[in-house]
């Protein structure tokens, strides 16, 4: 396993030549991950052309409990909301608008039916959609699951956007208990075949647990609100640098 | 998967030295085989899953276990059914369920331990979907009443209940070998053609989930399985075997390696193109209603290792197969010894450390545990067959 230190110096260095130095800081701390963990491909030249032409970029983000937030006290302390603000930063002559449309306890299937109603009506340039925990947690076929995947991906871009898929959150503990496996395969593996950009949360969340950067277990009742801020807004971080390489 | 014993064990004792010498070491060899692999693929992140079935294959380890149990049970209770009548036969197969369903109330236990230990240990709202997982333990007396129904099958306690079931519906099976060595796979095949087209499935709890493994459509390779094992029987082979077959078998299963290696180096190496991915590769996802490219990448595989390793095959006597084929004739101690190791395997993995060397570990203490226990049960076996004074009471098929 790299060093901390050593994963500062990668990320300054393959940071440093994406775009503004200043955007390079806000990827290093606690946040920082290795640079395999966050995809170059497939691009996003929609987002890039948005970002070049100084046009609105609006992001519809969809999932469950995690994508809402709720563990961090406050909705606005969820990811999607970090990431506005990372977003905002890095790209001040941009109006960006990220709308959270979480709803917790839905499987990917019921999240496609929401599509048309609650994420192509707002007319997003790019959908991040979070999924795959509660069909893990209920077993859903894989098939159904991945076949929802293939449907939910068409309509998307049937609908004019880009898609950002999100895997499952990582847990030490619960991984043992939940058959994860064949859904992150499934997941990945429809992405990749229907060339979908994948921002692997799972991996990412590992990697910072297995750095010590957080601990999820075992949690003091009185730091969990502050630890799950603190996580969102990394991964709201993450997920601006991964939108940032892919959107070049 | 089979759970099945030696012939020798049920035959009566006139047969025995008759049954011994003709057995089969392919059948233990390969269960043997497909225990470590569903060892191997129960650790998560295991690279020598790599080298597993499914690499190679539309079709995993699971597909060789009901086969050949399929075809120990025909050949067991088959044997039985014509020596010792039908009565006998169909007690000697729910003295076998009884022990599955021992097995699994024994599992589903630690499964729970397992679970209530990790939720209290995770304290962590960020999980409160993954802690659903847990929802059960919130009517304890409907889970344990839903348990011992079957229709409780959370992760990893899959295979078990489709054994009980397929294991407790087989004396149907016998009564029609009894009337055409064809009819049981007839009627299996048309309940497998409906199945798949009309979507049947048995539901379990939470509501809405599925059996993981459907016994509706396994149950069909099951009986293809048992309909091959009763030719041991009755002396009549029922399927082609003409040279036709042979090469069209050949050719399926080279074909779906060539696609399944393909698309192996694919998920490892991106750049390297998948053939025929976006067509083909849902159709193998469906492992729930054993969907029809893994049933006939199966068979074709079956048929052609027939064709290649013959009964008499002189690596099966050797010493490097020995512990698999040890493994392979104790398969149910064996079996439920690898799910509670990879559960272990898993914890070790997850909480402390799965570098390469770590996972080494694990897989060679994981294959030493499970020999360990097989020449154990064997030497048991054998020191209590040839032990005097009281008699020791065996099962019938262990």
């Amino acid at each position: 396993m790299m060093r901390p230190l050593a994963v500062l110096v990668v990320v300054a260095v393959v940071a440093s030549p994406l775009a503004v130095p200043a955007h390079a800081q806000d990827a290093v701390g606690r946040c920082a991950v290795p640079p395999d963990l966050i995809a170059a491909g497939p691009g996003l030249p929609g987002v890039a052309k948005r970002f070049q032409d100084h046009q609105p970029l609006i992001i519809v983000a969809i999932g469950g409990a995690s994508t809402a937030g709720v563990a961090a006290g406050s909705p606005a302390k969820a990811y999607p909301q970090r990431l506005q603000q990372a977003l905002e930063r890095r790209h001040p002559d941009v109006p960006i608008t990220v709308i959270n449309k979480a709803t917790p306890r839905q499987t990917a299937r019921d999240m496609v039916g929401r599509f048309a109603a609650d994420v192509l009506a707002a007319k997003p340039n790019l959908v991040i959609w979070e999924t795959g925990t509660v069909d893990a947690v209920r077993a859903v076929d894989v098939q159904d699951f991945a076949g929802a995947l293939e449907d939910g991906i068409a309509a998307l871009r049937a609908g004019g956007a880009a898609v950002m898929l999100v895997d499952m959150q990582y847990n030490p503990s619960l991984a043992s208990v939940i058959d994860f496996g064949r859904y992150l395969d499934a997941l990945h593996r429809t992405a990749d075949l229907d060339d979908v950009y994948l921002f692997h949360r799972y991996d990412i969340m590992r990697y910072w647990s297995d750095n010590g950067r957080f601990e999820l277990v075992d949690v003091p009742r009185g730091k969990q609100a502050v630890l799950a801020g603190e996580i969102y807004r990394c991964l709201g971080e993450t997920m601006a640098d991964a939108i940032d390489r892919a959107a070049r | 998967m089979d759970f099945h014993a030696p012939t020798a064990a049920v035959a009566p004792a006139s047969d025995r030295g008759a049954a011994r010498t003709e057995r089969d070491l392919r059948l233990d060899f390969f269960r043997g085989l497909s225990l470590f692999f569903i060892f191997i693929d129960h650790v998560p992140g295991n690279v020598l899953a790599y080298a597993t079935f499914h690499t190679w294959a539309f079709s995993d380890a699971a597909e060789v276990f009901i086969f050949i149990s399929g075809f120990t049970t025909a050949l067991v209770y088959g044997r039985s059914l014509v020596q010792n009548g039908a009565l006998l036969a169909t007690a000697q197969i729910y003295h076998r369920v009884w022990q599955l369903y021992v097995a699994h109330v024994f599992l589903f236990v630690i499964f729970v331990a397992e679970v209530s230990y990790s939720v209290l240990v995770v304290h962590n709202p960020m999980y409160i979907e993954e802690m659903r997982v847990a929802h059960f333990l919130e009517t304890p007396h409907l889970a344990v009443i839903r348990a011992l129904l079957l229709a409780f099958q959370p992760a990893f306690l899959d295979i078990l209940p489709l054994y009980i079931v397929l294991l407790a519906a087989f004396p149907l099976a016998l009564l029609g070998f009894k009337i055409h060595r064809l009819l049981p796979f007839g009627v299996s095949a048309l309940l497998y053609g409906v199945t798949l087209w009309r979507g049947w499935t048995p539901h379990t709890y939470p509501a809405g989930a599925p059996w993981y493994f459907n016994p509706l459509a396994w149950q069909f390779l099951f009986v293809i399985g048992a309909t091959a094992g009763f030719a041991r029987v009755s002396g009549i082979w029922p399927f082609p075997a003409g040279q036709w077959f042979r090469i069209l078998a050949m050719v399926i299963a080279g074909f779906c390696a060539l696609i399944s290696i393909n698309w192996t180096i694919h998920w490892l190496y991106d750049p390297f193109p998948p053939l025929l991915a976006k067509e083909l590769w849902t159709h193998t996802l469906d492992k729930t209603d054993l969907a029809p490219l893994r049933l006939i990448d199966f068979l074709a595989i079956a048929t052609t290792t027939v064709i290649f390793i013959k009964p008499d095959n002189r690596f099966l006597r050797t010493a490097w197969a020995r512990p698999l084929v040890v493994c392979g004739q104790h398969s149910l101690y064996v079996f439920c010894l690898g799910i509670v190791l990879a559960v272990l395997g898993h914890f070790v993995l997850d909480q402390f450390y799965d570098g390469l060397p770590m996972q080494a570990a694990v897989n060679v203490a994981g294959f030493g545990a499970m020999v360990g226990l097989a020449y154990l049960l064997e030497w048991y076996k054998i020191a209590s067959r040839d032990a005097r004074g009281p008699r020791v009471t065996t099962t019938p098929s262990e």
